[in-house]
């Protein structure tokens, strides 16, 4: 029994990090349709962003993140504005380009910082561990599961009640007819879009005292955030919460069970399986052509 | 009359056209002539052979409009196809009964495996290299393009099927040398020439096999079934209304693509004189799409030059470490400004910088004509 539950605090924890990557690549996916591929770069900068404010500034994990989330939102800023509004009717073009563009920030940190890992401390106050239903669990991610879901209703109040977020779902229903009525469009999209980028930063510093930081630790984060949005399905937030839980759980199951290859092909298959007859992902209702 | 002049044009324009493939076809095969060096020869043909592997990719992606982040995957399967016929033709030196591959013999394996069998034939080995990526194209095309799925969500089930096989191979090593490939091949011998990788005839082999790929990639693009293919590209549902199996020409280009990917990765094996899991990996997969990019996707001749042209430059660098790392960096950066104002890659610049050249000319000549005309006339 406590195995049991011990299991699935540990899926938890897990599809919480799931949640905080794949929150950003969601909201850009579903409301731009770009499939953004520099998004574990993004996860990466975060990283590092925590990383020189601690080593060179001497600043906290929770004192940097406001700060993080802005350096990196700015990126996301300039990557719209300069790069991907140029590709607005050439949806494949934007993998590439965003591709490009990580690959550049990748290279741009090795060079810069070397490609050796890096290693973030744990804020004092989270460091110690508490009980959760008898079992020991470390209180930073009880504090990872908080935050995700805290960001996950930030992001859901954003897009449904406030005006940016009423123009954003005015141009995904019809972009022509919501600039005629004044909205700006371009402005919209690049505001998106660096809050999808300050996201994956936020998740970035958040999760990297847990993991080593280097230049490639991007990668994976925007598989499993991908699968995340697949599942979820796109455009659909909370679709997005139930996929990082069911995959978190899925995950620490199968890691419980131990053959790697045989759970990333079993993985890689259902996702093949899943867009060939349910493109919409699982728990979307509505279908737009 | 009309009909004559207008036949003599479309040979004309087909000229035209063919002449870029027997330029760039004709500099391949001189090569030898100016570098007289194995070493440096088998560097050229081994870039020669991505740049095959970069027309397949150009077919299916260009003319096609399938973005198949796959590709590597048929390239993999042709190039384990060949290692396994010219593993089981080498002198067995550490093998147990019957020539058993030597990493069979480490892992305990003691009868070879039922599907290695046939490969003790070269000429099955050479067909199967080319019919099985086929066949698999086809079967994942036929899984795909018949439920209409399209755009990104071909992109991400080609590249996750390229990954499962990939895990697959590295997993079953007693079957497939796993990690390490397949290592310590004999030489080709096809008709009593023996193709060792540093010589002139694998050189030459993998020239023809050039020649052989852009004709019969550029026989496609003009036949009625590669026009219907670019109509699908650029309009799908409306060939369809038109009542034409969409799905069909589909599944063909996605296997044609998938064959010719299929004899490079043969090639490849027979220059690099081994097969590798990472001939299928995601990097050289991506790298693929990058040089089909830079080259010019609707350009075959284009996207093979591409090939030759960025992997050759990152060869020639890859000397020093800290050269390769700008490199990269260089690399994302024309990448990303290739994508965004030259979608049509540098084939796209060629040929609109040769159309304005064609028209100053045709205006200079107009007003050396009018200028002619006038001077008759105040005469």
């Amino acid at each position: 029994m406590d195995q049991l539950i011990e299991q699935i605090v540990t899926g938890l924890s897990i599809g919480s990090i799931l949640l905080l990557v794949a929150l950003g690549l969601s909201i850009i996916y579903g409301s731009m349709g770009i499939i953004n591929l520099a998004h574990g770069e993004f996860v990466m900068l975060g990283a590092y962003a925590a990383w020189v404010f601690h080593t060179y500034l001497g600043l906290g994990l929770l004192a940097s993140l406001v700060p993080i989330f802005l350096v990196v939102a700015t990126f996301g800023w300039v990557i719209e504005r300069y790069v991907l509004s140029l590709l607005n009717n050439r949806p494949l073009d934007t993998i590439l380009a965003t591709w490009g563009v990580g690959i550049m920030l990748q290279q741009a940190v090795r060079l810069m910082v070397g490609s050796e890992l890096r290693y973030v401390q744990l804020p004092p106050a989270l460091a110690d561990s508490m009980n959760v239903f008898g079992i020991p669990i470390s209180s930073y991610r009880v504090f990872l599961f908080v935050v995700s879901i805290a960001l996950f209703g930030a992001t859901w109040v954003l897009m449904n009640r406030t005006t940016v977020g009423m123009k954003l779902r005015a141009i995904i229903q019809d972009r022509s007819v919501a600039a005629s009525f004044g909205i700006n469009a371009k402005r919209v999209y690049a505001l998106t879009f660096a809050y999808g980028a300050g996201l994956a930063g936020l998740a970035g510093a958040l999760v990297s005292p847990l993991k080593s930081v280097s230049p490639d630790m991007g990668t994976g984060y925007v598989v499993d955030a991908f699968m995340v949005v697949v599942l979820g399905g796109v455009q659909s937030l909370a679709g997005t919460v139930a996929s990082a839980f069911i995959l978190g759980e899925l995950s620490g199951g199968i890691a419980f069970l131990q053959n790697d290859t045989v759970a990333k092909t079993i993985v890689l298959l259902a996702i093949v399986v899943l867009i060939r007859f349910r493109p919409e992902g699982l728990f979307t209702a509505r279908v737009r052509a | 009359m009309p009909s004559n002049a207008s036949n003599s044009s479309g040979l004309q324009r087909l000229i035209a056209q063919l002449a870029p493939l027997l330029i760039v076809s004709a500099l391949v095969f001189a090569l030898p002539v100016l570098l007289n060096n194995d070493f440096l020869l088998n560097k050229v043909a081994r870039y020669l052979v991505l740049g095959i592997l970069t027309i397949s990719l150009g077919l299916s992606w260009g003319f096609g409009g399938i973005l198949n982040l796959g590709q590597a995957m048929s390239f993999g399967l042709g190039s384990y196809a060949m290692a396994m016929a010219l593993k089981l033709k080498t002198v067995p030196v550490h093998t147990g009964a019957s020539g058993l591959p030597d990493f069979m013999v480490w892992n305990n394996v003691q009868h070879l495996p039922w599907f290695w069998e046939p490969f003790r034939s070269l000429s099955f080995a050479i067909a199967a290299g080319l019919i099985v990526p086929a066949l698999v194209a086809a079967a994942l095309g036929w899984f795909m393009f018949r439920g209409r799925v399209t755009g990104v969500y071909v992109s991400i089930i080609t590249l996750a099927t390229m990954v499962v096989i990939n895990l697959v191979i590295i997993d079953q090593q007693s079957y497939t040398g796993g990690f390490n490939g397949i290592t310590d091949l004999a030489q080709l011998e096809l008709f009593g020439v023996a193709f060792d990788a540093y010589g002139r005839a694998t050189y030459y082999l993998v020239a023809g096999c050039v020649l052989l790929s852009l004709l019969v990639a550029f026989a496609f693009t003009k036949s009625r079934a590669g026009l219907i293919v670019q109509a699908i590209r650029d309009h799908e549902s409306r060939v369809r209304y038109f009542g034409y199996d969409v799905a069909l020409y589909q599944i063909f280009v996605f296997a044609l693509s998938a064959a010719i990917a299929g004899l490079a990765g043969m090639l490849y094996t027979v220059v690099m004189e081994f097969a590798s899991p990472t001939f299928l990996g995601v990097q050289l997969s991506l790298s693929v799409v990058v040089w089909c990019a830079v080259g010019g996707r609707q350009s075959l001749v284009g996207a093979f030059l591409g090939a030759v042209l960025v992997a050759g430059m990152q060869g020639a660098l890859s000397e020093s470490a800290a050269f390769l790392e700008t490199w990269t960096l260089v690399m994302g950066a024309l990448f990303v400004l290739v994508v965004l104002f030259l979608p049509k890659g540098l084939a796209g610049l060629a040929q609109s910088t040769w159309r304005w050249v064609a028209q100053r000319r045709q205006a200079a000549g107009g007003a050396v004509a009018r200028g002619v005309s006038q001077t008759e006339g105040s005469t």
